[in-house]
C-alpha cells in the first residue's frame, strides 16, 4: 500500500514537470501562472498522498497549500490592472479578447 | 518506490532553483520561485518535519509569491528596465561556496539523530506535547522573542520608506475590486475557512505541527484577501489600535518571561505554570506576526490620488 501510494505520489509529480515546461515556455503570463497554480493542485494531491505514509499531519500541509496557493493568482490579477491595485474585471467587458 | 519518488522531488525542486535563477525576465523567475516554495514544502512534509512544511507552504507559496508579483508590476510601471536575472561569475561562485559549505557541516554534524532524545526527555516539563513548540517557545524561548522583535523592526524599515508627505495616508496602495467581480467573492468566500485554520493551526500547535507563526501567516493571508478585494479600509501606520497589535506579541512574550523571574528566571517556564504561559504567548504572537506579516505585504503608506 504505501508503495502504491508512493507510485501514485511519483506520478502526480511526473505531471507537475509538465506544468514546469508550460512556465517555463510560456508564452503569455497568463499561461506561466496557471501553470503554478497547476503546482500548487498537484503539490496539494502529493501531500495528501503523503498523508498515510508519512503523518497525517500532512493533511494540514495540504489544507494550507490549497487556501495559499492561488494567493498568487491573485497578485498577479492585481498586478495586471492599469494602476496595479485594482481588477482587470474593472474594465469595460470586451467580448472574448484578452485584455494586456 | 521511496527512491523514485525522492529523486522526482529532487529533481523538480533542482529545476525550480535553476530555472529560477538561471531563466530570462523577472516574472517568469517569480513563477518558478513560487512552484520551488511548493516542491520545498513537499520535500519537508516527505522527511516528516511538518512544522516547518505548513510554514513554507504558507510563507514560500502564499506570502512571498504575492509580495514579489507586486514588486515586479511596481517596476514596469515605473518603467525600469528588465535587468537580466542572468548571475555574474563571482555572486554564483560565491553562492556555490556556501551551499557547498553548508553541505559539508550539514553532513559533519555530529550525532545522526539530533537533539531529539534530548528535546524528548525535557517534553514533560515544557508544558506542551509537541517538540517543536516546546523548543521554540520554552527551551529556546530567547531566539524567538528576538525574532518576534526582528519582524517588528523589518516592518518599521518598511515603513521608513515612505515620505513625511505619505505619512498620513493609509498603508499600501489604494486597492479596489469590481462589486460583485470574481476577486470580492473569492474575498468573501475564503476568509470563514481560512480563520478557522488559522485558530486550528494555533491551537494544535501545543500538541501536533502548527504554532503562532504558521497560524499568524494563514490569518495575514485571509485579511489580505479582504484587502486586496477592497472588503477592509486600510490602516494608517499611526493608528494606535494597530500598533498596539503589531507590539502585543513581543510584549506580552516579555512580560510572562519577566514573570518568570519570580519562578526561577527570565524566560524559565515552571512545568506547573509553562502550558498556560506558552498558550498566552503564543496568542498574542499570533496576532501580532499576523498584522506584521499583512502589513509588511502591503507595504508603506502611500498617498491616494482618485483617478
Amino acid at each position: 500500500m504505501t508503495g502504491w501510494l508512493l507510485f501514485a505520489a511519483a506520478a502526480i509529480l511526473l505531471t507537475l514537470g509538465g506544468a514546469f515546461w508550460r512556465v517555463w515556455q510560456g508564452p503569455g503570463e497568463a499561461d506561466r501562472m496557471m501553470a503554478a497554480q497547476l503546482v500548487g493542485t498537484g503539490g496539494v494531491g502529493v501531500a495528501m498522498l503523503l498523508a498515510p505514509v508519512i503523518s497525517w499531519h500532512a493533511l494540514d500541509v495540504a489544507i494550507v497549500l490549497a487556501l495559499l496557493a492561488a494567493f498568487a493568482a491573485v497578485g498577479f490579477v492585481k498586478a495586471s490592472s492599469p494602476d496595479g491595485a485594482g481588477d482587470p474585471e474593472e474594465a469595460e467587458p470586451s467580448e472574448g479578447e484578452e485584455g494586456q | 518506490m521511496t527512491v523514485l519518488f525522492d529523486l522526482v522531488l529532487c529533481a523538480l525542486m533542482l529545476l525550480a532553483a535553476l530555472a529560477a535563477i538561471g531563466g530570462r525576465g523577472l516574472f517568469r523567475a517569480t513563477v518558478f520561485f513560487v512552484a520551488y516554495g511548493i516542491t520545498v514544502a513537499l520535500a519537508w512534509v516527505r522527511l516528516g518535519a511538518i512544522d516547518v512544511a505548513l510554514a513554507e507552504a504558507a510563507i514560500g507559496a502564499g506570502l512571498t509569491g504575492l509580495l514579489l508579483l507586486g514588486a515586479v508590476a511596481r517596476l514596469r510601471r515605473a518603467g525600469a528596465p528588465e535587468f537580466p536575472v542572468r548571475a555574474g561569475l563571482v555572486p554564483a561562485l560565491a553562492a556555490a561556496g556556501v551551499a557547498g559549505a553548508t553541505g559539508w557541516v550539514a553532513l559533519r554534524v555530529p550525532g545522526a539523530g539530533g537533539l531529539w532524545t534530548e528535546a524528548g526527555e525535557a517534553l514533560p516539563l515544557s508544558g506542551v506535547e509537541n517538540p517543536v513548540t516546546a523548543v521554540l517557545l520554552n527551551f529556546r524561548a530567547w531566539d524567538t522573542l528576538l525574532e518576534s522583535i526582528v519582524l517588528l523592526a523589518a516592518l518599521l524599515a518598511v515603513w521608513a520608506l515612505a515620505r513625511e508627505e505619505e505619512w498620513e495616508a493609509p498603508v499600501g496602495p489604494p486597492l479596489h475590486a469590481r462589486p460583485g467581480g470574481v476577486l470580492e467573492g473569492m474575498a468573501r468566500l475564503l476568509p470563514p475557512v481560512g480563520i478557522v485554520v488559522g485558530v486550528f493551526l494555533v491551537w494544535a500547535g501545543a500538541s501536533q505541527p502548527g504554532g503562532a507563526f504558521q497560524g499568524g501567516t494563514v490569518l495575514a493571508a485571509v485579511g489580505l484577501i479582504a484587502a486586496l478585494a477592497g472588503l477592509v479600509a486600510l490602516p494608517r501606520p499611526d493608528s494606535g489600535s494597530w500598533r498596539t497589535a503589531l507590539a502585543a506579541g513581543p510584549a506580552v512574550f516579555l512580560l510572562v518571561g519577566a514573570s518568570g523571574l519570580a519562578l526561577g528566571g527570565l524566560l524559565l517556564f515552571p512545568p506547573d505554570w509553562a502550558k498556560a504561559m506558552i498558550l498566552t504567548v503564543e496568542v498574542f504572537l499570533t496576532l501580532s506576526i499576523a498584522a506584521t506579516l499583512a502589513l509588511l505585504v502591503l507595504g508603506p503608506p502611500q498617498p491616494r490620488r482618485m483617478p
